[in-house]
């Protein structure tokens, strides 16, 4: 191999993707010319650079990603409802256009008709505009007081000393005293070896029921991970809010429903959930 | 009229009420097959595809040089991504997202009428570059990581990119031919130039001669 080769070949084989015996070929060049050998040297050096977090990584920052998420879910929340406008308005014009037509050239007793027709028209419209703004009104809402009800829970559960009801580090005396008084069986898993030790449990009411609020610590903050059955089919759901300075994560597994609730850091508590699902995926 | 009005109520609370409640409507149990079919498709999206976010907006932001309109391809992407998200059956879904972010960029980088989006016509010609720098003033100065940044963002599109998606993704190759649309020969030889180009930026900027 001569040189030119050589250095045509060199950033396949800086990257490892050249064939064993071409690899060869270029090490044994390598090793033999003083020239390449430092050419390959500086390019190595320059890669790994660049490779090794000299430059800049964007991450993609939080409002990006809740931007995201709201924004495909509006797509979906306004799919059925703009096709049911957009079939109404068709019928409406295809039917009532050449009517309203015969009637405006038609004769003057049909005035009558006319501003009847006007009036069931207006009717339409207002239904057509109600049915499409009543959820854009209503959806953000529901979800919105949900967000309210486990942000007021969170804090009233640090302000009244009230933060568990039973206190202890071990999965074993938290669960079976939550299944006690539950109608469902929470997971609870104690994650001090990840940096997220278990509290204790406690009860509270959310969304009309009695939920479980399981309580971890994060250094000098604490999460409560709000747990209750969800409807079924809904499991894969995950969802993020800021409220107030307080992160909410929402997630649905096995049919149960989490929402942590803290004001660690949005990474954070997408660690904390991802080794809560790992232990529990376990159990 | 009323039975669109009562189907939107039943879309809307659908999320926070026992289904129960509803399902009592007949005509409104197909919206809700629908519903509850379209929040699986999005769920089984959200979990194939959001966890590449850093890597398409670190993408968007090397190519548009501007955080803003990085934001905006992402986004814009990600509902792009949502809407074929049927038509995708393989494993990789960084490359497939990688691929609609990149399109998206380039959209609107001939938009905004980028001077430097390419550089293909050159591409079989000036194969070899390296030797215009000296393997010393390379070497001098590959640690100086401002100076490759700037270097970096100098460049021309289809070189920042990829540089981009080899060395911070780590991409083989093969994905890089897929992301890029270029053929599997070719991602040798425009890494060799991309790189050949970033030394003779250095360089410059070093103040040095390039001989």
């Amino acid at each position: 191999m001569n040189c030119e080769e050589a250095i045509n070949l060199m950033d396949g084989y800086m990257d490892g993707e050249l064939d064993p015996i071409t690899n060869q070929e270029i090490e044994r060049h390598l090793r033999d010319c003083r020239a390449c050998e430092q050419a390959y040297a500086a390019q190595r050096a320059l890669v790994r650079t660049i490779a090794g977090g000299a430059v800049p990584y964007y991450k993609a920052p939080a409002e990006l990603r809740q931007r995201i998420q709201s924004s495909l879910r509006d797509g979906i929340a306004d799919r059925p409802a703009r096709t049911a406008v957009a079939r109404d308005s068709q019928v409406l014009f295809r039917r009532r256009w050449p009517e309203l037509r015969t009637i405006l050239l038609g004769t003057p007793w049909n005035w009558l008709g006319l501003a009847g027709l006007g009036l069931a028209a207006a009717i339409i419209f207002a239904a057509i505009i109600f049915s499409n703004l009543a959820p854009m009104v209503r959806r953000p809402a529901a979800d919105q007081f949900l967000a309210t009800q486990l942000i007021a829970s969170h804090v009233r559960s640090l302000m009244a000393n009230h933060l568990t009801d039973v206190a202890s580090s071990d999965q074993h005396t938290v669960k079976p005293w939550l299944d006690a008084k539950l109608d469902f069986a929470p997971a609870v898993v104690d994650l001090g070896s990840e940096g997220f030790p278990l509290l204790g449990g406690r009860l509270d009411y959310l969304d009309n029921r009695t939920v479980a609020a399981l309580v971890y610590q994060r250094r000098k903050h604490f999460i409560n991970v709000f747990t209750w059955p969800a409807e079924s089919g809904t499991t894969g759901t995950t969802k993020t809010m800021t409220r107030q300075g307080y992160q909410l994560l929402h997630w649905v597994d096995s049919d149960i429903n989490y929402w942590a609730v803290s004001d660690v850091s949005e990474a954070d508590l997408q660690a904390f959930k991802k080794v809560f699902e790992d232990r529990t995926a376990r159990h | 009229m009323g039975a669109p009005l009562k189907a939107d109520y039943a879309f809307d609370t659908e999320d926070f009420e026992p289904r129960a409640k509803i399902v009592k409507f007949a005509i409104l149990k197909k919206h809700q097959e629908q519903d509850a079919a379209q929040a699986h498709e999005l769920a089984s999206f959200e979990e194939t595809m959001l966890p590449h976010m850093d890597a398409a907006h670190n993408l968007a932001r090397w190519l548009l040089r501007n955080e803003q309109d990085a934001q905006d391809v992402v986004q814009e992407a990600y509902l792009r991504a949502f809407k074929s998200f049927s038509g995708f059956h393989g494993s990789n879904g960084r490359a497939w997202l990688l691929t609609i972010v990149r399109n998206t960029s380039y959209t609107l980088l001939k938009k905004n009428h980028a001077v430097d989006l390419t550089t293909t016509f050159d591409e079989e010609i000036h194969t070899s570059g390296q030797e215009s720098v000296s393997p010393a003033t390379v070497l001098e100065h590959s640690e100086n990581a401002e100076l490759i940044k700037e270097a970096m963002d100098e460049l021309p599109a289809e070189f920042r990119e990829i540089l981009v998606l080899r060395h911070l993704e780590g991409l083989s190759y093969k994905e890089i031919a897929d992301i890029a649309q270029l053929a599997p020969g070719t991602v040798m030889s425009r890494l060799a130039r991309a790189r050949a180009k970033l030394k003779e930026y250095l360089a410059a900027r070093i103040g040095k001669d390039n001989r």
